[in-house]
C-alpha cells in the first residue's frame, strides 16, 4: 500500500491524531492488513457461506 | 506430604473436604510464595490477598461444619485481568481502563466461586490481549519462572507464568489466537481452549466477538478436567453459548488410548512453519509413545498454516477494530505500541475482506471436520520453539507467529497445549492435542495417556 492511500485510508477511519502522533505505527498497521488479506484464497464458489451463519432467535 | 505450593487442585479440594488441610494454612502457604517470588514474575497486577484469606477463612469454618460448596471448595485460583471479578478493577493491563471498576463478577468467575473456589487476584495479559509482551505499560510483562528473562507467552501471561511457578494451582485465561495455549506451551503446563461456546464469555473484556473463548489453566490434565467441570454450561446472555449439556469431562481419563486413532498434522511443523529441531523431535516422541500406548497414528492434512493465520488476523482485528476504534482515535498514546499497531491494522480492512475471510473460515471448519471424522483426536504442534528473550523485541517479533494455535480459533474445535519435554537449554517444549466439537473428555483421555507415560505433571521449573 503505498503512502498516499494508507494516509487516506486512516483519515476515513478517523486516525488523523495516530497518524500525527505516530506516524510509523499507522503505517505498520496498514502492512500488517494487507499482508493478511493477500493470503487469503477466497471461496471461487458464489454461493459459499460465511460463518458464523445468522439464526434468527437462537438463544437470545 | 508434597509442598503445599506444588499440590494440585485435586489434591488440594480432597485434603480440605477430609479436613486433612485448611484453606487458610493452603492460602497462606502460596501468599507467602507470591511475596517471595512476583518481584521477579510480575504474575499477579492485583493481588487482593486480605479478601482471599478471609474467604479461606471462611471456606475453613465451612469445611468444619461439613459444608463444601462444591469440588473445588478451598481452592485459590487467579484471574486473568480482561476478566471481571466484582469489587476489582479489569484493566486489560492498559492505561485505558486503569480505573475500570468491575460491578459484578464475570459467569465464569461466578462459576468458579460456586464451586468453592477462591480468587487471588488478577493476572498480568498482554494488553487487551493482545499487545506484548510490552514495557510501555503501565504494569510490568510477566517473566517465564524456567528462565525469567524469557518470555512466558501470552497473552494469559500472569496466568501462565503462576501456575507454573506455583503461585496458585489454577487460573482462568482467554484465547482468541492461542492465548491460553500459549503460556501453557512457554510454560510447561496444561492449557485447554474449550469448544466455542463451552464456557460463557459474559463478563470479559471482548477482544473478538467469534473467536475469543475463556479457558481453564493448570498443572496437571486431571486438574484442567475439574476445573472445566466448574465452568461448562449454557448462558443464554451469551449469544455464543452453546446449547449443550454439561459432561463429566474427566470420566474417560484413565482409560488410555488403546484403540484411538490420532491424526498427526505434521505439515503444520515440518514445511508451513518449520519448527526447532527440538520441538520436532518431541512431537515424534509424544506420536511414537501414544503409538506404543496402543492408538493409531494416521498422516492427516489441513489447510495451511499461513492461511489460517491469515484469516485469523483478518477476523480478529476487524472484530477488535470495532471494538478499540474509538480509543484509537482519541486516545492512541495511552495504548502500548505493539497494541496501538495490532488494533489499528482492522481499520484498514474493507467489509469484503472481513466477509471473504468468514467464507473462507467455513471451508476450514469443513476441512477439519473432514479429518475428524476419520481420526479420534488430532496431534500437532502448538510452539515451534521455546519461549525466547524477553527484552529482545527482534526475536519475539520473529518467533511469536510460529505457532499452529489460531486453527482451532478460526474453526472453534477444542485445543488442549501441554508440555512434550524440556529443551536442552531448560525451556519447555509443547504439543497440541485437537478434539471433536463438545469432544473434550477424549482430549483428556489422550492428554493424560501423555501425562502419565512422559510425567510431565512433576516437572517444575527450579525456581527458588
Amino acid at each position: 500500500m503505498d503512502k498516499a492511500t494508507m494516509e487516506l485510508l486512516a483519515r476515513g477511519a478517523g486516525l488523523d491524531k495516530a497518524l500525527a502522533e505516530f506516524p510509523e505505527d499507522v503505517a505498520a498497521a496498514a502492512t500488517q492488513a494487507a499482508g493478511s488479506t493477500q493470503k487469503i484464497k477466497a471461496p471461487t464458489d458464489p454461493r459459499a457461506e460465511p460463518w458464523p451463519p445468522m439464526r434468527a432467535g437462537d438463544g437470545l | 506430604m508434597t509442598d503445599l505450593h506444588w499440590m494440585t487442585v485435586a489434591a488440594a479440594a480432597r485434603a480440605i473436604a477430609a479436613r486433612d488441610l485448611s484453606p487458610v494454612e493452603l492460602m497462606a502457604a502460596l501468599l507467602s510464595r507470591i511475596e517471595r517470588l512476583d518481584a521477579k514474575l510480575n504474575a499477579f497486577i492485583r493481588l487482593d490477598g486480605e479478601a482471599a484469606m478471609a474467604a479461606a477463612r471462611t471456606a475453613e469454618a465451612e469445611a468444619a461444619s461439613g459444608h463444601l460448596r462444591g469440588p473445588l471448595h478451598g481452592v485459590p485460583v487467579g484471574v486473568k485481568d480482561i476478566i471481571d471479578v466484582a469489587g476489582l478493577p479489569t484493566t486489560g493491563h492498559s492505561k485505558i481502563l486503569q480505573d475500570n471498576m468491575a460491578d459484578a463478577d464475570a459467569v465464569c468467575v461466578s462459576k468458579l466461586r460456586g464451586a468453592g473456589a477462591i480468587v487471588l487476584g488478577k493476572l498480568s495479559t498482554h494488553e487487551f490481549a493482545i499487545g506484548g509482551p510490552s514495557f510501555d505499560l503501565p504494569w510490568p510483562p510477566a517473566r517465564n519462572p524456567w528462565n525469567t528473562n524469557h518470555h512466558p507467552g501470552g497473552s494469559s501471561s500472569g496466568s501462565g507464568s503462576g501456575v507454573a511457578a506455583g503461585l496458585f494451582p489454577m487460573a482462568l485465561g482467554t484465547d482468541t489466537g492461542g492465548s491460553v495455549r500459549n503460556p501453557a506451551s512457554c510454560c510447561g503446563i496444561v492449557g485447554l481452549k474449550p469448544t466455542y461456546g463451552l464456557v460463557s464469555r459474559r463478563g470479559v473484556f471482548p477482544l473478538s466477538f467469534t473467536l475469543d473463548h475463556v479457558g481453564p489453566m493448570t498443572r496437571t490434565v486431571a486438574d484442567n478436567a475439574l476445573m472445566l467441570e466448574a465452568l461448562a454450561g449454557h448462558d443464554p446472555a451469551d449469544p455464543g453459548s452453546a446449547a449443550v449439556a454439561r459432561a463429566r469431562y474427566s470420566a474417560e481419563m484413565e482409560r488410555g488410548v488403546r484403540g484411538l486413532r490420532v491424526g498427526f498434522v505434521q505439515h503444520f511443523h515440518e514445511t508451513d512453519v518449520p519448527a526447532d529441531p527440538e520441538v520436532t523431535a518431541a512431537l515424534g516422541h509424544v506420536a511414537r509413545t501414544l503409538q506404543l500406548e496402543g492408538a493409531e497414528i494416521r498422516d492427516v492434512h489441513l489447510p495451511t498454516l499461513g492461511e489460517f493465520a491469515a484469516v485469523n488476523r483478518v477476523i480478529l482485528q476487524s472484530e477488535a477494530w470495532a471494538i478499540h476504534g474509538p480509543w484509537l482515535r482519541d486516545r492512541p498514546g495511552d495504548y502500548g505500541q505493539l497494541a496501538r499497531r495490532r488494533l489499528m491494522a482492522g481499520a484498514f480492512f474493507g467489509a469484503g475482506d472481513y466477509v471473504q475471510a468468514q467464507r473462507r473460515r467455513l471451508e476450514m471448519i469443513a476441512a477439519v471436520e473432514n479429518a475428524l471424522r476419520n481420526v479420534d483426536v488430532l496431534l500437532c504442534a502448538s510452539s515451534m520453539d521455546p519461549a525466547c528473550r524477553i527484552d529482545s523485541p527482534a526475536e519475539i517479533e520473529r518467533t511469536y507467529p510460529r505457532q499452529a494455535r489460531t486453527p482451532f480459533n478460526v474453526t472453534g474445535h477444542p485445543a488442549l497445549a501441554m508440555m512434550a519435554g524440556i529443551s536442552v537449554g531448560g525451556l519447555p517444549l509443547s504439543v497440541q492435542f485437537v478434539g471433536r466439537n463438545f469432544a473434550e473428555a477424549t482430549l483428556f483421555r489422550v492428554a493424560r495417556a501423555w501425562e502419565r507415560a512422559a510425567g510431565t505433571d512433576k516437572k517444575h521449573p527450579a525456581i527458588l
